[in-house]
């Protein structure tokens, strides 16, 4: 239920939809964007950067939380593990149990592999299962792998690596099948056709989705799918926390904390998946997030100790519409298909002040504009936002309609006593995604040998922006490319487990003279409520 | 900011002060469980955070999700552990007809006695007790509608006098009708021109490019979508 004063200010944009009604809002010239992205987007913002100073990234510029995070001491004593006996050994061990890791696990198991696979919540517990909106895949009989192929590089000013755009692509439709094969149902049309819908910064409709749950109902399959593989093993609540690597420094395995027993336990692989996801719990600069509790940026760390080289981590995404009120909403997201769909975003004064279906990094920059300049609405809780005006949607296609398409969405505010149909959102922009992550190749390989990434862990794919649905086909595709490439490395001899490449990254922190209090990886985020 | 509220509440049988409008996840937090089982999307979306709590004067317990449920004065709360639920084995991909094997891989079905108290337990506000009386009926279709929304949070399955897991056994029939369906044809027929190679030489030249001609080439591919 809204606050007195905010009911006062819905009653602003009430009085203004009717006149809003028609007016179109021209899409901005490619000046005019780059210079609100580069006043507002907090990508832009100098103060929020600092310079690496230790591996191999030296001297590239990433936010102060990345920089904290890489640049700091374990908050693990490793002295007491016995690296000649490791708990398990498997051909490939894969790490995080969202979309990533089990398409990763269920591939490699497929190619003859043996498969340990480690999370830290239960599994399937991911940013993935929350993705609600859907998938790209150009399956539409006017579209093609090339044309997705220009706009996910567009979005991402064409800074993601083209090799990788091109496997992505391409490799679309036939995960698509697969995903089928195994039982997912992605809606269809009347003809049976794959139904494909609008995003923001797509040329033609591409999103693939299951109504608004599509995340959830392709993990819930996997999951089944997984449950029912011979050969993979499977500890939750046990998050990694190093990676090992061999006398020459290839990667061999991984030290994993038991949240239950608070123990560590080793485990040998001859190859090594990192799908831990992203790092939106990392709260940069300040900012609400719309990713699941586990999301603190592990993989980058354990990652970057081992040697590997990262790529674009001075890039984020901020969804424009998260969630300012209630409290205990904040951060969540609202799909990005409502503003597909014509809802408004409007300011205190009841104006639009955006073509709601510009990029994400161009919608968020124009609301953080609108606040910082004033026209903002001020939540109980201090928190400053804007309307999404959903009773649009209400207006052009009838009573009911929010309420079927958005069962989700609907039932979340219908808890609290807010009806979407008739009632606007408060929303902020929210962090949701990182951009960029450790580099892979197109196997999914990392610089380090035998240690793979995939899913939003890994970087070079999306340059500075990703396109909406671009993330669930990576994860799939990259997730299948690094399983199967892991699985080939069955034969390896992984030689002695070490922490080698820890202590030499010590030692350069050490020879800087940097001592952090920072202790990473963070696991989870200590939690702090505020309100 | 105004002055904090407080309510008091039963959390885990232990009587405890927290500020108003606090999840029951928050009040945990606050009051320094450690949970980690029990969390994860704190979104409403991955099931982890199920909860059992009763109103005061409340004629029966009711069910929720912990990081949805805001607790209210004189409130007897407790989070629920995961509940065990019987997954079949089977291999979907190599079954020619997997609907038909419905009540061999599921045999539980036909003990469900319609009750309903799944459904009352069920934080989507799903009919389960409904879905399963469609199952019965091979209504496969309308089933799986219903359970679209289902999150796995196991409440349903820990009410069944029974021992059923409806959301397991619904899970299956998700999957085995989606295999009965026919290969789409737009997918199909772009399966089709990626395995001829269709457009192997654009790809070619897409790769030489340097950033400017990379910038002119997405420009006039994007204008012809227009
Ligand atoms: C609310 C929301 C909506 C979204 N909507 C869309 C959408 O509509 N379309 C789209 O394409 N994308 C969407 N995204 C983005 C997309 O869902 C994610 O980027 C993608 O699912 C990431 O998949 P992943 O497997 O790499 O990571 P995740 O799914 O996050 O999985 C990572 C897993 O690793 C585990 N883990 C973390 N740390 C460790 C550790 N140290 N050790 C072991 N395990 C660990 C986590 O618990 C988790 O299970 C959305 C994201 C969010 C948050
Ligand atoms: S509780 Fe069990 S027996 Fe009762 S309707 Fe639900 S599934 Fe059937
Ligand atoms: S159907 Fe069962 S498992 Fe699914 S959401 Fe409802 S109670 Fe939870
Ligand atoms: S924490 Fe995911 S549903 Fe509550």
């Amino acid at each position: 239920m809204y606050s007195k004063e905010l009911l006062e200010q819905i009653f602003i944009v009430e009085n203004t939809r009717e006149s809003r009604f028609n007016r179109k809002i021209p899409s901005l010239s490619g000046e005019k964007k780059n210079f609100l992205l580069e006043t507002f987007h907090p990508d832009f913002k100098a103060s929020a950067f600092r310079t690496l100073r230790v591996g191999v990234n030296r001297g590239d510029g990433t936010v102060h939380e990345i920089a904290d995070l890489l640049e700091a001491f374990s908050i693990f004593d490793y002295r007491d593990i016995d690296f000649e006996i490791p708990e398990a050994e498997t051909d490939v061990l894969v790490l995080g149990g969202g979309g990533a890791g089990i398409t990763a696990a269920l591939f490699a198991e497929s190619a003859g592999a043996k498969v340990v696979l480690a999370t830290k919540l239960r599994l399937g517990n991911s940013n993935t299962i929350m993705a609600l909106g859907g998938m790209q895949a150009s399956v539409g009989e006017e579209d093609s792998p090339v044309k997705h192929f220009t706009d996910t590089v567009v979005a991402g000013q064409f800074k993601g690596k083209k090799e990788l755009v091109k496997v992505m692509v391409s490799d679309g439709p036939q995960i698509v099948k697969w995903l089928m094969d195994l039982g997912v149902n992605f809606d269809r049309d009347e003809k049976g056709n794959l139904l494909t819908k609008m995003a923001g910064g797509s040329s033609v409709a591409r999103i693939l989705s299951i109504g608004d749950y599509t995340g959830l109902n392709i993990v819930k399959i996997l999951k089944d799918e997984i449950r029912n593989r011979e050969n993979i093993d499977i500890f939750e609540f046990s998050p990694v926390v190093e990676l090992t690597t061999s006398e020459f420094g290839e990667c061999n395995g991984a030290v994993i904390f038991d949240l239950e027993r608070k123990q560590f336990f080793l485990i040998k692989a001859k190859a090594v998946i990192l799908a831990t996801g992203g790092s939106g719990r990392l709260h940069i600069q300040g900012f609400q997030t719309s990713n699941n509790f586990g999301a603190t940026g592990d993989a980058i760390v354990l990652a970057y100790r081992a040697g590997a080289k990262l790529e674009g981590l001075d890039s984020f995404q901020y969804h424009p519409t998260g969630i300012v009120y209630p409290d205990h909403m904040v951060g969540v997201l609202v799909t990005e298909a409502i503003r597909s769909l014509g809802a408004h975003l409007v300011n205190s004064k009841g104006k639009r002040f955006i073509n709601e279906l510009e990029t994400r990094d161009v919608v968020s920059a124009a609301m953080i504009k609108e606040c910082e300049e004033g026209r903002g609405i001020v939540a109980p809780s201090g928190r400053v936002g804007v309307w999404l005006d959903t009773p649009v949607i209400t207006e052009k296609r009838g009573k009911g309609f929010l309420r079927e398409k958005f069962p989700a969405l609907y039932r979340m505010f219908r808890r609290i006593k807010i009806d979407i149909e008739n009632q606007p959102l408060l929303v902020y922009p929210t962090l949701h995604y990182q951009n960029g992550g450790i580099l892979i190749d197109e196997k999914g390989e990392t610089t380090v040998k035998n240690l793979f990434v995939a899913g939003e862990a890994a970087g070079g794919i999306h340059g500075r922006n990703r396109l909406m649905g671009n993330s669930l086909l990576d994860i799939f595709v990259f997730g299948r490319r690094a399983g199967l490439s892991a699985a080939r490395r069955k034969f390896n001899e992984p030689g002695k487990q070490t922490l080698n490449h820890v202590d030499k990254y010590y030692k350069e922190l050490k020879n800087l003279r940097i001592t952090t209090v920072a202790k990473t990886p963070r696991i989870f985020q200590e939690f702090i409520v505020v309100k | 900011m105004p002055d904090k509220k407080y309510v008091t509440i039963f959390l885990e049988g232990r009587r405890i002060r927290v500020p108003e409008g606090y999840t029951v996840i928050e009040a945990l937090w606050d009051t320094g469980h450690d949970i980690k089982r029990g969390v994860g999307c704190l979104s409403g979306l991955c099931g982890a955070c199920a909860v059992a709590y009763l109103e005061p004067g409340g004629k029966r317990v009711k069910f929720g999700l912990g990081c949805q449920t805001i607790v209210k004065e004189k409130m007897d709360i407790t989070v629920m552990p995961f509940f065990p639920s019987r997954m079949a084995k089977y291999d979907i991909s190599n079954m020619e007809k997997p609907i038909d094997k419905l009540l061999e891989i599921y045999p539980e079905l036909n003990m469900c006695k319609s009750c309903g108290f799944c459904s009352v337990a069920c934080p989507e506000w799903i009919n389960v007790s409904k879905v399963m009386s469609y199952l019965k009926d091979g209504r496969y279709e309308e089933a799986t509608e219903m359970m679209f929304d289902c999150i796995l949070c196991g409440l349903c399955a820990s009410r069944c006098p029974r021992g059923i897991a409806p959301q397991i056994i619904s899970l299956f029939v998700q999957r085995a009708i989606e295999k009965d369906r026919p290969v789409p044809e737009n997918l199909r027929n772009r399966l089709k021109e990626i395995e001829d190679l269709k457009d192997e030489e654009i790809w070619g030249n897409i790769l030489k490019m340097d950033e400017k001609s990379l910038k002119d080439f997405c420009e006039k591919v994007r204008k012809e979508s227009d």
